[in-house]
């Protein structure tokens, strides 16, 4: 594998390019419009739209998928050749196939180059080569973005949804950032559809699987991000029973310390946010570890949750541990993305739901740093 | 008594007695061995193996897809969004130059982003930041640069530096690889890709995959087995081949002549012993196995230095071939010379088989003699004169039947009837040597006599006398001289024809190409300011900006090309093979979707004027009308050319692959080429005047055709070879008459003379009898092999000069063959040899 170096160093030498340009930093007071901001935003240095979820067939059998485009800026000119490198696009693909044990994963990267790569309102869709997400519009309501579909093919597998959004887009943080560190800009702008109602059909070789459940879109753009000294982050979107939806982050530091911007958004079921400060939280890992063959990361795949002004107390797990993607590039490095239980009560009620779990920088410390 | 021991006794040890005339024989054959194993192993390596230069960095994809003009980017974009699991690598190729190397290597741009290709990265030996940077380029580990290099490369007419980024240390040969971006700027390629490569999923067979491919692929579009390109060029280059080994084979004809001499001789000197042999019981079959054998042995022992000796010649002759194939064909990087198992086993089945076959007949002849006949002397010489008007009878039929053969059309591309017809020439010539060479001997006795004395009329009483052996002779000589003569004639009329072509096609003053080096299917380009600036200047009366696109036809590699017609048509002396007006065709050229043709891409692809191509250019399908075809000896594979400004409609590239300058008539041409010169600061640009590029061009065709002048050499060396040895056999033979004639009080000197009188007149019926045979075989190249194989129309032409020249040489050293004879035949003691009998 000496290409995955070369490749690897190729893209950290374009992530590391053109810092102090004029790149447009995330800042408070930013003003959403949908569906502008769903799709790119070029004056951003780097871009990611999450999709993951929860499907399972008729007869209960349970799979997890995640669907990730990634954008980075190589320069901030524009392209005189329409092969110049402007942005790079990469993406990742995973199926988790959680009855079966098994897990795959896929990744790609390419430019923009004649459109192999995008992300466009224009024709409002979001790709990378034949791996893309496209709003379904309704011609009697052009305006309301909600239905999706989404379509990835593979070698072994092949994913294909139609995602329904239940709850209007979810803006993270506070007065439209996402604040991960200290200083100006230090911060994204975030956004979620965190209840997005999933169909369609799953193939793993030549096995067809009809499927539904709950997906998620998270959908992240900024120039500035971690501070030095934030080695990685841990991440989870839950779906409860009750219709309501919570997402938690934790960043941590290279001397084991928590940042103190690690927060959470809870979403009621009609799709109300609040925002939830890092003292309002607890998201602790519960001591399980899962090792990594490929890697040697050490990831906690077992945690709990306390969030005593919601009378929420769960416990996170996971039914299969070896959800982890390696990254050719270095830039990315391997992480852990993977489908997750929830059990626990809320206000006294036994209360469950599913949902993703992201773990970064257990391999390496995370290198998206713009400075 | 064992059949072995018979032949040790019968054959082999006269063999070792006469050792100079033993070596000579199986030298005869080793030459024609070597020659045809040199130019078989030199043709493997150089075009045997042949993959296109610019299908490295293409390993292992199944399919790729291409279009004339290169692929719009969209495609690229298009085929990515199928539903399925294909790898794309798109591409782009071109060739540099690289000045400190003084080469010309393949560029070949590819997605750095999506496949890079393997290098060695040894971490730290550059910043990370640095490596993908604007100016990277990564090379091949046989250019010898390392990462973080600078290295200078001409692309077109401007120098440019980068950075070595990598080493590409698997991949072989001589190759520069650069993302599509920096390819894209350097190349002027405005985002269009040569080739895309693609990789299938698994799941369906390739022919589905191409089919379902195909169908997402706009019209100008094609799918095809990846290295189908590659074997284009082969098939392309086979013709070539062909005509390089049958050239080869001349050497070998021309040794069978002498094995059959050598046999021959073998028999009538032991017709004596035969004749016993069979008096005791030695059976027919055991007689003609025992001749056979001995030419075998010959042929083995032959076959066998040939075979090492070829090795030698392949080793020279690959850079001569080379260097054909790249300016007429393709580049190309030659292999290593290679001596393979299947050309060992061809050089010893060639050497034995030569030699066996021309065997045959005087061993079976020895096989037939009646015992006592044959132990009676005499008889077999006078046989052959009852038989000379058989031969001229069946050399009548053989040339009736070459006649004919010559009057049919190519077989698959290939001229096999010419061949044939040539052969049968060669045959008919053979058979009436014999009646031939009896007149002339006959006829010149007498004024040999007047002219030069007593020697002179016993030389060619003796020719006369021993006609068989003398025909045999002459036979070997006069192919050889025949065949040399024959290409001579070819190749000078085809010089003089070019010369004529050329008087007529280059009108301009000044031509301008740039520096990297152009071939076959490499057309380097100009910056298009320089032909506008060069135009705008007052000395300049008219610009002709010429462009040309390596493209392919019909499933073989072409040119298409574009000039200002209305240029040409004020200018130039095109001539048509219709015998329009230039003017008048150019005149069309510029107002409709219209082309000429060059003839021989009107002969390769059967088209003609009227015609319409159907020429897909950049994704687009596009309806040409042929209007007329021209003459045209500037590439083999044959031109399609429109008007530069119908082209740039389609091609929207104005960068010119060569300008010709028209001064204006009052401007002489050092004050042009002054005005000019400033316009050209800073670029790599090579300025030839009229007169320089016709004398480039005849140097290219020189050298072109030199290993053809090579390959006739080797014949005739060996032909006077085959005289010196015969002329030895001779002596050891006559060894009875030149000592009665010393006996009788000739001087040793006399003796002498005799010999190189022998050989003279040898060498002069050679010579006639070659010109003869030469002349009528060079019609045959000219009019029927080169036609079917190239089909270009040469115009007959005697190189006078060039002829005179190689023959005097070929008389010479006839004569220089004989010295060491004449010595033997002086020296021969008359007491020993008259006691002898």
């Amino acid at each position: 594998m000496k290409s995955s170096r070369v490749l690897a160093l190729l893209l950290l030498a374009l992530i590391s390019q053109g810092a102090g340009s004029d790149w447009r930093v995330a800042l408070p007071g930013y003003r959403y419009s949908f569906p502008r901001d769903y799709f790119s935003h070029p004056e951003f240095r780097t871009e990611w739209w999450y999709y993951t979820g929860n499907l399972q067939t008729q007869s209960g059998r349970c799979f997890g998928f995640e669907l990730t485009f990634f954008r980075h800026a190589a320069g901030f000119t524009e392209p005189e050749s329409v092969w110049d490198v402007r942005d790079v696009w990469l993406a990742h693909l995973a199926l988790s196939d959680i009855d079966g044990g098994r897990f795959f994963h896929v990744e790609r990267i390419n430019r923009s180059g004649p459109g192999i790569a995008g992300a466009s309102l224009k024709t409002a869709r979001v790709w990378n080569g034949n791996w893309q997400v496209r709003w379904v519009l309704d011609a009697a309501r052009p305006a309301a973005f909600t239905r999706q579909s989404l379509e990835a093919v593979s070698e072994q597998f092949r994913v294909h949804l139609s995602l329904e959004s239940k709850k209007p887009p979810v803006v993270h943080g506070k007065d439209g950032v996402s604040q991960k560190a200290e200083g100006r800009g230090r911060a994204s702008h975030y956004i979620s559809l965190t209840r997005l109602e999933a169909s369609g059909s799953i193939a793993i070789g030549g096995e067809e699987f009809k499927v539904e459940g709950l997906a998620w879109m998270d959908h992240e753009f900024f120039t500035h991000q971690l501070a030095p000294g934030q080695t990685g982050w841990d991440w989870l979107s839950l779906q409860l029973e009750d219709g309501t939806d919570l997402m938690l982050f934790r960043l941590r530091r290279e001397d084991g310390s928590i940042g103190p911007y690690s927060a959470g958004t809870f979403v009621d079921a009609v799709g109300k946010t609040k925002h939830l400060a890092l003292s309002r939280l607890s998201l602790v890992p519960e001591g399980d570890v899962w090792r990594s063959q490929k890697t040697g990361a050490r990831y906690p795949v077992a945690w709990s949750i306390s969030i005593p002004e919601l009378g929420l107390a769960a416990r996170v797990r996971t039914r299969l541990p070896q959800q982890e993607l390696t990254s050719r590039h270095s830039g990315v490095g391997a992480y852990w993305e993977g489908a997750v239980e929830i059990t626990g009560t809320r206000n006294g009620r036994p209360l469950h739901g599913r949902g993703y779990l992201e773990m970064t920088g257990y391999a390496a410390p995370v290198k998206l740093r713009a400075d | 008594m064992p059949y072995w021991k018979l032949f040790n006794r019968l054959i082999v040890r006269p063999l070792r007695r006469e050792p100079v005339r033993t070596l000579l024989a199986a030298f005869a054959v080793a030459l024609g061995v070597a020659v045809v194993v040199g130019i078989e192993l030199a043709g493997n390596a150089a075009v045997g193996s042949f993959r296109s230069s610019l299908d490295t960095l293409a390993d292992d994809a199944d399919l790729e897809i291409t279009a004339t003009g290169g692929l719009p980017a969209d495609v690229l974009a298009q085929l990515t969004a199928l539903p399925h699991s294909f790898r794309f690598e798109p591409r782009m190729e071109d060739f540099a130059f690289l000045p400190a190397r003084n080469r010309t290597v393949p560029w070949i741009g590819v997605d750095f982003i999506a496949n890079a290709p393997e290098q060695d990265a040894s971490p730290g030996d550059s910043d990370p930041a640095d490596r993908f940077r604007k100016e990277q380029v990564w090379v091949s580990a046989g250019l010898g640069y390392k990462s973080g290099d600078r290295i200078w490369v001409l692309i077109g007419d401007t120098l440019s530096v980068f950075i070595v980024g990598g080493v590409l240390s698997k991949q072989p040969g001589e190759v520069l690889a650069a993302d599509l971006s920096l390819t894209d700027h350097l190349f002027r390629r405005q985002g269009k890709l040569d080739r895309i490569l693609v990789h299938i999923p698994s799941g369906r067979s390739i022919a589905e995959w191409e089919k379902l491919l195909r169908s997402a692929l706009p019209p100008g579009a094609g799918v095809e087995r990846e290295g189908s390109r590659t074997d284009e060029n082969r098939r392309m280059l086979a013709a070539f081949r062909w005509n390089l080994r049958v050239l080869s084979y001349i050497a070998l004809i021309v040794g069978a002549f002498l094995i059959y001499n050598t046999i021959s001789v073998s028999v009538v000197r032991r017709r004596a012993e035969i004749g016993i042999l069979r008096a005791l019981g030695a059976t027919r079959t055991a007689v003609l196995l025992g001749f056979v054998g001995e030419a075998a042995c010959f042929g083995l022992a032959g076959a066998l230095a040939g075979i090492a000796l070829g090795r030698v010649l392949a080793a020279s002759a690959i850079g001569l071939i080379a260097s054909t194939v790249q300016s007429l064909y393709v580049s190309s990087t030659p292999a290593s010379v290679e001596l393979s198992w299947e050309v060992a086993l061809l050089g010893i089945g060639m050497g034995i088989g030569v030699a066996v076959l021309s065997a045959l007949s005087p061993a079976w002849e020895a096989s037939r003699a009646a015992p006592l006949e044959a132990m009676a002397r005499g008889r077999g010489e006078h046989r052959v004169q009852i038989r000379k008007l058989r031969g001229l009878l069946a050399a009548g039929l053989l040339a009736a039947g070459a006649w004919i053969a010559s009057m049919q059309g190519a077989v698959d591309g290939k001229p096999l009837f010419g061949y044939l017809a040539a052969l049968l020439l060669i045959a008919a010539s053979a058979f009436a040597i014999p009646a031939l060479v009896s007149v002339l001997a006959a006829s010149a006795a007498a004024w040999m006599r007047r002219l030069f004395g007593v020697e002179a009329l016993l030389a060619a009483r003796g020719l006369a006398g021993s006609l068989r052996r003398t025909s045999v002779l002459v036979g070997a000589l006069s192919t050889a001289i025949a065949m040399m003569a024959a290409v001579g004639i070819m190749v000078g009329s085809f010089r003089q024809t070019v010369v004529l072509w050329m008087e007529d096609r280059l009108q301009a003053d000044l031509y301008l190409r740039p520096a990297t080096p152009g071939g076959a299917d490499r057309h380097p380009v100009l910056s298009p300011e320089v032909a506008d600036r060069i135009a705008a200047l007052p000395e300049v009366a008219a610009v002709d900006r010429f462009r040309a696109y390596s493209i392919r036809y019909g499933g073989m590699p072409a040119t298409l090309g574009a000039g200002d017609a209305r240029i040409a048509g004020r200018y130039g002396r095109r001539a048509f093979l219709s015998g329009a007006k230039p003017q008048e065709v150019f005149e069309q050229l510029t107002s409709t979707d219209s082309v000429i043709i060059s003839e021989p891409f009107a002969n390769k692809h059967g088209v003609k004027a009227g015609d319409i191509l159907s020429l897909p250019i950049a994704g687009q399908p596009v309806r040409l009308r042929v209007l007329d075809v021209y003459y045209d000896y500037s590439s083999e594979r044959g031109y399609i050319l429109m008007d530069r400004s119908r082209l740039l409609k389609y091609l929207p590239d104005p960068a010119p692959s060569n300008i010709a300058v028209y001064l204006r008539r009052d401007v002489p041409l050092e004050r042009g080429r002054d005005a000019i010169e400033p316009v050209l600061k800073g670029r790599k640009v090579v300025v030839l005047s009229n007169r320089s590029l016709r004398e480039e061009a005849l140097r290219v065709f020189d050298r072109t055709f030199a290993i053809t002048y090579a390959l006739e050499a080797v014949a005739v060396l060996i032909a006077v070879m085959g005289v010196a040895g015969a002329l030895l056999a001779l002596v050891i033979d006559r060894r009875r008459e030149f000592g009665l004639v010393r006996f009788l009080g000739g001087a040793q000197a006399q003796v002498r003379r005799i010999i190189l009188f022998e050989a003279a007149l040898l060498g002069l019926f050679a010579n006639a009898v070659g010109i003869l045979l030469g002349f009528f075989l060079s019609l045959l190249l000219i009019f029927v092999i080169n036609k079917q194989s190239f089909g270009w129309t040469i115009q007959f032409h005697w190189p006078v000069s060039v002829l005179t020249g190689a023959l005097s040489l070929v008389y010479l050293a006839t004569v220089t063959a004989a010295l060491y004879p004449a010595r033997v035949a002086a020296q021969l003691n008359p007491i020993e040899v008259v006691h002898e009998e």
